[in-house]
């Protein structure tokens, strides 16, 4: 389970790795084969779908420090408005005066 | 060591094989070329070996930062449901609030009305009135049919809750007009009220009356004859009455 779960990060993680790329635009190169322009073209358009991936991932417009931040404020409110929603709900405001 | 530190640490075998086929590349130009033999051999090599250290290096950077992206995205994820929960917990507290001030209208609104009867409750305390009185009272403005009906009414009897036209002609205030100047109002019955008979041709004959009522008999109160009405309450009823019951539109002024 373990394995597989990190074969599939591996995989994840290689998807974003352009030295593939790389390798075979320098092996056409030294093959002095017509295919350099191809592996060229697939560089760029590589490069062009990672950067309208980038362009649509959500909350990578701050840092992942002021994201945990916000993380934790928005947690912090939760809780508050929790407790108080449990507060009021089950507060008894009419205090019935007793009989003299 | 350079390049089994290259190939330990850089991401994997793209960036290795990278290197050994630049190293092959680059060895076998050198064998034919005369160029390369010179010392400047080794530099070309070791610009192009500069050049892929930066690019693994960028590389493994890019993937790090993407493996950050995707992390975010993930928080991102939590932070909008828990942006979701806040304004679930708003709306809850708006609905409490608005039920609260609810309650509190009703409740000002209760003791309002509470205080209003306490203080009716004392001022009737102190202007207290016999119970004998009110009923006495209430008798006395009764007593002229103002209020009710009398108990032989029935659809057709001239009798009204007021005083009528012929009752007035009856009274003191028509006898007292009438005194100075006879014939001043030409009409017979008013003639003939005045003169306190009635001719047996206009004498008005109701079901109510007894068989034994004398002709020219004027009916100034019409319950005399049944002695409905106790002695000697006339005026002042009538004035109670012209008192309390102002208000002409009675149900049987209609009734024929």
């Amino acid at each position: 389970m373990m394995a597989t779960a990190q074969t599939t990060q591996e995989k994840e993680n290689e998807d974003w790795s352009l030295l593939p790329l790389v390798h075979d635009i320098i092996k056409c190169m030294d093959k002095d084969s017509q295919d350099v322009h191809q592996e060229l073209a697939k560089l760029k358009s590589k490069i062009q779908e990672a950067r309208e991936q980038i362009s649509n991932m959500p909350g990578i417009d701050c840092s992942p420090q002021e994201q945990q931040q916000q993380l934790c404020t928005l947690r912090e409110q939760v809780r508050t408005k929790n407790q108080l929603l449990h507060k009021y709900k089950g507060l008894c405001m009419f205090d019935v005066p007793k009989a003299s | 060591m350079h390049f089994s530190d290259l190939c330990k640490t850089s991401a994997p075998h793209a960036s290795c094989s990278l290197i050994h086929l630049f190293v092959l590349y680059k060895s076998s130009t050198a064998k034919t070329s005369d160029q390369w033999r010179n010392t400047r051999q080794t530099e070309p090599l070791f610009s192009v070996f500069q050049i892929l250290e930066v690019l693994v290096q960028r590389d493994r950077e890019f993937q790090e930062l993407m493996a950050v992206a995707q992390s975010q995205g993930k928080l991102h994820e939590e932070m909008q449901r828990l942006e979701k929960e806040v304004e679930k917990r708003d709306s809850d507290i708006q609905q409490l609030q608005k039920q609260l001030k609810e309650a509190e209208h009703i409740l000002a609104t209760a003791v309002y009305q509470a205080k209003e009867k306490l203080k009716s409750i004392d001022k009737a305390r102190k202007g207290s009135v016999l119970s004998e009185e009110l009923i006495k009272y209430a008798h006395r403005i009764s007593a002229s049919n103002a209020v009710c009906a009398p108990l032989n009414w029935v659809p057709g009897d001239p009798r009204r809750p007021y005083p009528t036209d012929l009752e007035m002609r009856s009274g003191m205030l028509g006898l007292m007009a009438n005194l100075p100047s006879n014939g001043v109002n030409g009409h017979l019955p008013g003639d003939a009220l005045a003169a306190g008979r009635l001719p047996d041709v206009l004498t008005p004959h109701y079901p109510w009356q007894s068989s034994d009522v004398s002709v020219g008999m004027l009916p100034p109160h019409h319950g005399s004859d049944l002695g409905l009405e106790p002695p000697g309450h006339n005026k002042e009823n009538e004035e109670d009455v012209e008192n309390m019951s102002t208000d002409s539109s009675s149900s049987s002024s209609d009734s024929d």
